[in-house]
């Protein structure tokens, strides 16, 4: 039997809900497989020695979090960065747009219902000055990007591998999977999500939306624009814009809507009103994006 | 002076541990529960335009990330004085349901039931529900069943089934159709029936911990939780709070919460600690949740689940023991799986005006000129209590402060003081048995505490050591697949 670890660092315990949105494959999976650590599930405290497969999901927030990451490695012959935080730093690193001085105040002496006082420093273990994605910390052999990733790739990746396969996996992007029509229009605002009606059939950008769908890796079968809503880009970023140095989320982004609406690229640069949180939000604290060239990140976060 | 440690707490969401101090004669001096995580959520909120925050925000916590994604909204609601149509209150009263449907079940079949149906002495390799799986798969397969009735909630009327995404500002994104109505509605009769055969399995395991539930984690609070006219309700209502008798000290709207809750930081946990403000801190330590809300109200309006309720109530009355909220969880799980059979017969729920949206909005070179500040508070009662989510924007709706106070937080004095009093009554000197420290941890579980909740974050002092190396600055060890 394969023996299966799942840890997980400064994460919102989503990604380990994934693989229980299994169902009742779940137990198909079992058959195959020994889940031998994880701490959501099980009472063993201690990493065992011999892991076939280590499935990490989160981002690298404090001392504890490291030291569990570089264990897990050792332990693991194949370790897994499961979800888009272990994959790229995820939505937690978006706490690098500030100082750590700031979140601290914001937390504990700066807080409209809290009695000021000092951050808490007794047995909690040290916060790192920046987050970082688990993959810029340890070697990884598999990257499963995906906030959380969905059960059809848990089904067509996860399993295969426990079978000691190597998986076909899309490699898409999310407007490949999405139904909206993209059409040129010409437009010279881009609009808030709050403002209009959104024409359900025509794609986001198409209308003046941002939507991060072009530049995102589809393997979430475009969930959010079939349901109404505008890519965020959970799934990190597409594998061309990881591939390519002189492709970054940011820039591709432009490009895209300068290329819809004939906008000039400057007018689209100044219209995009918050890059921080809506373009970069799930990848700000990857160092593989921050040292393309022409990425803006260096310039947005505040070590 | 001796410690021991019981690093990391298991099968809760997020990372704790337990200390408990042994005096010279090994006697406990004291005793904490220690909460090892932060993020930073209300800083890094600022500066998003306040529309993503149901977006942003549902990544507090990927098991009550449905709770986090409707308390945003409400709030954004509140921001741009939007009313959300008819139609859209009840999806996201459904969405809400669904949360509760997976939430709940997850936590008692999943991380609590383990020390029920296996004992707390059992060995600690089985004493998990991949233990249940092995030795009792019917009701595992029950387990599953009914986690995945909420999730396919969740994943139609929000759009996936982690983070979901349709409720927006003024409404939803997105409607329900009849083939979605039909299939939900199925599903939900199903799981009334998954929950009654659950409950006849609980049901006896409580009589046979009645010992435990008398004697472990004990502490006497008030309590605090939505209620609109005595009912119990998740979604909507008026903040009440009673003191240890029952009898109500506080009524509040959510927009009046600053009034009436205070939070106070101790050194040994990231997780802060609200307390009632008029009373103090300690005194007014108040506990959120399943137990709380059936201390609360006077009426669980649907037919299983109130009669369950009221057995309960002749039982426990005015109900302190942490062990009962598993009891009063699962009634709230009945009540949530007949509530989605009432939402979904109810036609308004494939209704097709979903959303009340703005025509303009300032820019931010306008905002800052006019000065004007927005505010929106939304609260909602989550899986483990009542969740507050607070913004303040600009007149573009850019926020400029954010302040979240998670249920757990609320729970979290109960908790230390539960461990500390436990530990004392139970631990003689340094041979503690793996059973006997379980048992503090079931205190703790018995909250279901959820800790990726526990949004704040700080900085440490320790040097940065990443290497990043290749020609062009680009990080070339990475493999996608
Ligand atoms: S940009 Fe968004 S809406 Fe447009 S095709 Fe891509 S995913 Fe669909
Ligand atoms: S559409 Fe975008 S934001 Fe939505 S699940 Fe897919 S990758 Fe994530």
């Amino acid at each position: 039997m394969v023996k299966i670890a799942l840890e997980w660092l400064a994460s919102c315990a989503g990604c380990e809900l994934s693989i229980l949105d299994l169902h009742e494959e779940l137990l198909d999976l079992l058959e195959h497989a020994e889940i031998v650590y994880a701490p959501i599930l099980m009472d063993v405290k201690e990493i065992p020695d011999d892991i076939d497969i280590a499935i990490v999901s989160g981002s690298v927030r404090n001392e504890d979090n490291k030291e569990r990451l570089q264990e897990l490695r050792e332990k693991s012959k194949t370790l897994i960065a499961y979800g888009t935080c272990a994959c790229y730093g995820g939505i937690t690193c978006m706490a690098d747009l500030y100082s750590p001085e700031d979140l601290s105040a914001r937390s504990f002496s700066d807080n409209k219902s809290t009695e000021p006082a000092e951050q808490p420093s007794e047995v909690v273990p040290e916060l790192l000055p920046i987050v970082h994605p688990a993959g810029d910390l340890a070697d990884i052999d598999y990257f499963l990007p995906g906030c959380p990733p969905k059960e059809g790739l848990i089904k067509d990746v996860l399993i295969p591998l426990i079978d000691g396969k190597v998986p076909e996996i899309p490699k898409k992007s999310v407007c490949a999977d999405c139904h909206r029509q993209m059409d040129h229009v010409e437009f010279d605002k881009l609009k808030r999500r709050v403002v209009g009606d959104m024409d359900p059939e025509k794609c986001f950008l198409s209308q003046g939306y941002i939507c991060l769908g072009s530049v995102t890796l589809g393997r979430c079968g475009a969930m959010c624009s079939a349901a109404g809503i505008p890519c965020h880009g959970c799934g990190g970023p597409s594998l061309d814009v990881l591939r390519e140095p002189n492709h970054d989320v940011y820039n591709c982004l432009v490009n895209r809507i300068a290329h819809l609406s004939k906008m000039p690229h400057k007018d689209v640069e100044k219209q995009i009103y918050d890059k921080g949180h809506l373009v970069y939000g799930f990848v700000i604290g990857s160092t593989i994006m921050e040292n393309k060239k022409v990425s803006l990140i260096p310039q947005l976060i505040k070590k | 002076m001796k410690q021991i440690e019981i690093s990391p707490v298991t099968r809760i969401e997020g990372h704790a541990k337990i200390t408990v101090q042994l005096d010279d004669s090994g006697n406990v001096s004291d005793a904490h529960f220690h909460v090892m995580e932060i993020r930073g959520f209300e800083k890094f909120l600022e500066g998003a335009a306040v529309e993503e925050a149901p977006r942003i925000t549902p990544r507090i916590c990927g098991v009550c990330q449905t709770a986090h994604h409707i308390a945003s909204a409400k709030a954004t609601d509140a921001v741009f004085g939007l009313k959300p149509p008819e139609t859209a209150e009840k999806l996201r009263e459904l969405m809400l349901l669904g949360q509760y449907v997976h939430s709940h079940s997850l936590h008692f079949y999943f991380l609590g039931a383990p020390d029920l149906v296996m004992g707390p002495d059992s060995d600690p390799a089985e004493r998990n529900v991949l233990g249940i799986i092995k030795n009792n798969p019917d009701l595992a397969k029950m387990a599953i069943k009914t986690r995945a009735v909420g999730q396919h909630i969740t994943s139609i009327i929000g759009g996936k089934p982690v983070h979901p995404v349709t409720a927006v500002p003024g409404g939803q994104s997105k409607g329900l159709d009849a083939e979605g109505r039909d299939k939900l509605l199925n599903d939900a009769k199903e799981c009334v029936g998954l929950v009654e055969a659950g409950v006849e399995v609980a049901k006896p395991l409580f009589e046979e911990y009645a010992d435990a539930i008398e004697t472990l984690g004990p502490v006497e609070t008030y309590f605090g939780g939505l209620t609109s006219g005595g009912k119990l309700g998740f979604y909507d209502g008026q903040m009440k709070v009673i003191d240890k008798e029952g009898s109500m000290v506080h009524e509040f709207e959510s927009n009046d919460y600053l009034d009436y809750i205070e939070e106070k930081v101790q050194p040994w946990s990231y997780m802060k600690f609200p307390f009632l403000k008029q009373v103090g801190f300690p005194d007014g330590s108040y506990r959120v949740g399943p137990l709380a809300r059936l201390n609360i109200v006077d009426e669980v309006p649907t037919e299983k689940a109130g009669a369950l309720y009221g057995e309960y109530k002749d039982k426990f009355g005015m109900a302190q023991n942490p062990l009962l909220y598993h009891y009063a969880r699962l009634i709230e799980l009945m009540y949530s799986a007949e509530r989605a059979v009432e939402l979904l017969e109810d036609d308004a729920i494939v209704g097709e005006d979903i959303r009340q949206g703005v025509d303009s909005l300032m820019t931010r070179a306008e905002a800052k000129e006019s000065n004007e500040t927005l505010r929106g508070v939304g609260i909602i009662e989550a899986p483990r209590g009542s969740l507050i989510h607070d913004y303040e924007t600009d007149g573009a709706g850019i926020i400029q402060r954010a302040n979240l106070i998670v249920a757990t937080g609320q729970n979290n004095l109960s908790m230390d003081i539960g461990v500390r009093e436990t530990a004392k009554a139970l631990i003689h000197g340094e041979e503690v048995s793996e059973g006997l420290k379980n048992r503090l941890e079931m205190i703790i579980r018995a909250y279901d505490p959820c800790l990726s909740c526990a949004t704040h974050m700080i900085n440490g002092e320790s040097p940065l050591l990443v290497d990043i190396h290749d020609a062009d600055g680009i990080l070339v060890k990475r493999h996608v697949i």
